[in-house]
């Protein structure tokens, strides 16, 4: 470490931008505008798959109800599960991992702007498909459309076209994007940033580039088959003929389980950071958590066949997927472990993004826990396909993508807008998230594994015994719903209206918080030698040392109002 | 579910072990974060005390959760072991199955089960098997994917097209028991049950009997009424 710190350059006069501002933002390669395009659309899609959720336990909320047509039912189910899944959570992820990963490694852009900026096109292109599916007809098959479901004998209307066409050029976008982070991570990293000197979400950003660049394809070769079966005459899961239904069962699976561990890598990533920060100490063991994130993409990827152990698959496999699955307990639990272990001692501070990781771990606790339930195989017959399995997947995903991309929005709007966001409105809308989301889905464990309720179905029979645990259920998505709007809601206003946050609101330990907030277009005017796993830490002790100082270096500090 | 049938039993026994397994996980953990939170927020002065994760506790936390993990696969591979096996027919079961259990084959349609016993008698949605009798489903499908669901009497399983997957039981109790199919398969899906109809050994083979002639007398009259042209 140099004895004096290095001056921050600010440069003024910086030539004025000509056009509108939201042509500068669509036409831009820049990452922070594209992670800016992916956080800000896939919380619009948060809300939007919230309306269909709603609306569908709207339809559950009383047995055998006519509110949803089956038809209707099912288009929101499809759409839902697209909506969730390709155009939320992992989009969010992505979002924050294209913003913030090359300011934490001290890149001034990234390597491949225009294949980023491609991707993110795509993605806004398959998003814009799956909805102009309106006007014609949305799929009816499904979150996964299994085969042969999902082939023209059955569905002939143009819905699983659509639904196919969205979600390829959706994952075909996120491949790009993740060939680009993964380009910058690889090369792009400030002078003495080795491998374990990168900050944990930037790891957890490379994992799960490297997970995408695996996974994606698999989806990509499955609906390009499904796209030849039903335009083509083809056969590849048409049964007869030598067609393989189950085909499309691993080829989705293995999309399906490696995009559930990536939302959890980005929500572990994004916590680790948070509490490290919050508890103004480093993390407990980086080492074994940078571990734990390879070693949750390679496993929970392998256990793909837990999601198929009432397929007719051999014993054999079934206790591959079991083991797979099971061994899935040491790197998480290992994962949380050092969370909870760097907590204690640690001077917490409860600010909301702090609240928001306690709540995730807590939620994803409650979901993984429910999941080795689901991969123990005997008990998995029992449990799978029943609303125990929606409630152990909503509690895993909703913790990790709106509880840890909630942690993740208020840790870094500071970094993004110069604002933090609102904390009273935070601390509501956390309370009631919590109990809505118990609320919501603990009844529906009890439906589901007690009473064997099924998945999916657009109706209930009267006399079942889960009239109140689906009523209950729906009430809390009621609440889980308001909850998350308040959070939208003070997101929007506090860009304008919140307190102003300056460059280094909470003290962390990366370099994102060396730079302006938000960043100029080109990140940094000058870098520091990186000596350290945090060097933001090295730079405050190198100030507090200068000027001799023997005060703790400024951790304490409130963003002002 | 109230398990009727030793394989249910052994699923039972397993899901109550998986509910412990599942139950301490949660409560360990979310313990420990109540806990560390409670006990470590910041307060005026107090600075944050510096820790590091020795390899020794780390090496400590994965054994104990590789032990964990490990115990768990075990135990589900004893359970899972037992509740395939073919249970054997009892006393007070059908005759004829004493030696192979009795075989029928289940075809999933949209949005209907179908049964065929072994004598050629068929039905639809409702299936009449004997007490106490092992009982063999053989699981195939017409068109998509279906799950066939009775929880009382076994584990779900998925009737794939161009697959066969099989489902055992014995059920040791008369009644009747309602099933659903578990897995999206179009429009009428929810509406698409199942119920078994146990009965004595006796009733069974009257069933069958009385099915199959109902079925022939059927098929005749529709050979006559097209023979004599009655209709086009």
């Amino acid at each position: 470490m140099s004895e004096k710190p290095r001056p921050e350059l600010v440069i003024d006069g910086f030539p004025g931008k000509q056009r509108p501002r939201w042509v500068e933002l669509a036409t831009s390669a820049d990452h922070k505008d594209l992670g800016r395009i992916l956080i800000g659309g896939s919380l619009g899609f948060l809300f939007i798959a919230l309306v269909e959720m709603l609306l569908m336990r709207l339809q559950l909320a009383i047995p055998e109800n006519t509110f949803l047509s089956p038809v209707a039912f099912n288009r929101m189910l499809s759409l839902y599960g697209g909506t969730a899944v390709f155009l939320f959570a992992i989009p969010l992820a992505l979002g924050f991992f294209y913003y913030v990963a090359p300011l934490q490694i001290g890149a001034r852009g990234t390597a491949l702007p225009r294949l980023g900026q491609l991707g993110v096109a795509l993605w806004a292109a398959g998003a814009t498909v799956l909805y102009a599916g309106f006007l014609f007809t949305p799929s009816e098959a499904g979150v996964n459309p299994l085969a042969p479901l999902n082939e023209l004998a059955f569905l002939s209307n143009n819905g699983v076209d659509a639904w196919a066409t969205a979600t390829g050029l959706a994952t075909l976008g996120f491949v790009f994007i993740a060939i680009d982070l993964l380009t910058t991570l690889r090369n792009m990293r400030a002078p003495g940033m080795a491998w374990r000197r990168v900050p944990v979400f930037s790891w957890a950003a490379t994992v799960s580039c490297w997970l995408l660049l695996v996974i994606g394809p698999v989806l990509l070769a499955a609906l390009t088959m499904l796209m030849i079966d039903r335009n083509y005459d083809g056969i590849f899961f048409a049964d007869g003929s030598g067609g393989a239904p189950l085909l499309w069962q691993h080829f989705s699976w293995i999309f399906f389980s490696g995009s559930y561990m990536l939302i959890l890598i980005f929500a572990f990533g994004a916590i680790a950071e948070i509490v490290s920060t919050f508890a103004a100490k480093p993390l407990f063991n980086r080492g074994v958590v940078m571990g734990s994130l390879v070693a949750i993409a390679v496993l929970g990827t392998l256990a793909w066949m837990q999601n198929m152990l009432t397929a007719p698959i051999g014993i054999g496999w079934m206790y591959f997927a079991m083991l797979m699955s099971l061994a899935l307990i040491v790197p998480f639990g290992l994962i949380v472990f050092n969370l909870i272990a760097t907590m204690i001692g640690g001077a917490l501070r409860m600010r909301a993004p702090l609240l928001f990781a306690i709540g995730a771990i807590s939620s994803i606790s409650i979901g993984l826990a429910a999941e080795i339930d689901h991969s123990m195989v005997a008990a998995a017959w029992q449990l799978k396909n029943t609303t125990d399995s929606t409630a152990a997947t909503h509690f895993a995903l909703v913790g990790g993508a709106v509880f840890g991309g909630f942690a993740a929005l208020h840790f870094w709007f500071p970094k993004m807008t110069g604002r933090t966001m609102g904390e009273n409105l935070a601390r509501i809308s956390f309370w009631t998230m919590a109990v809505g989301l118990l609320l919501a889905f603990v009844p529906l464990f009890l439906a589901g594994g007690e009473q064997g309720q099924v998945i999916d179905a657009y109706k209930f029979y009267d006399g079942t015994g889960v009239n109140g645990y689906n009523l209950i259920a729906s009430i809390g998505t009621l609440i889980l719903a308001a909850g998350i709007v308040m959070s939208l809601v003070n997101a929007i206003l506090s860009r304008v209206h919140g307190p102003e946050a300056g460059h280094d609101p909470w003290g962390g330990g990366s370099l994102e918080w060396f730079t302006l907030s938000p960043p100029e277009p080109h990140n940094f005017d000058v870098l520091p030698d990186v000596r350290s796993a945090e060097p933001m830490r090295d730079i405050r002790d190198a100030i507090a040392h200068s000027t001799g100082s023997t005060e703790a270096p400024a951790r304490e500090s409130q963003p002002v109002a | 579910m109230t398990p009727h049938s030793p394989g249910t039993d052994q699923i039972s026994t397993l899901l109550s072990i998986g509910l412990v397994a599942a139950a301490i996980v949660v409560v360990a953990i979310n313990l420990a974060l109540f806990y560390a939170v409670r006990k470590n927020r910041a307060q005026r002065g107090s600075a944050p005390r510096a820790s590091g994760g020795g390899r020794r506790v780390q090496f400590r936390v994965g054994a104990l959760l590789t032990v964990f993990a490990l115990a768990i696969f075990v135990v589900s591979l004893v359970f899972t072991g037992k509740a395939r096996e073919t249970p054997a027919t009892g006393a007070a079961g059908l005759a004829a199955a004493k030696t192979e259990p009795l075989t029928i084959k289940a075809t999933g349609q949209q949005w209907l089960w179908r049964y065929d016993y072994p004598n050629g008698a068929f039905s639809y949605y409702k299936l009449v098997v004997p007490v106490d009798t092992a009982v063999k489903l053989e699981l195939l499908s017409t068109d998509v994917v279906h799950t066939w669901d009775v929880p009382d009497l076994s584990g779900k399983r998925d009737a794939v097209p161009g697959k066969t997957n099989e489902v055992v039981f014995r059920a040791d109790q008369e009644g009747e028991y309602d099933g659903q199919s578990a897995s999206l398969s179009g429009q009428a899906y929810a509406a698409m049950r199942t119920a078994v109809e146990v009965v004595s050994p006796q009733a069974y083979e009257d069933f069958v009997k009385q099915q199959k002639a109902d079925i022939e007398t059927a098929q005749d009259r529709v050979v006559g009424l097209i023979e004599n042209g009655e209709v086009p």
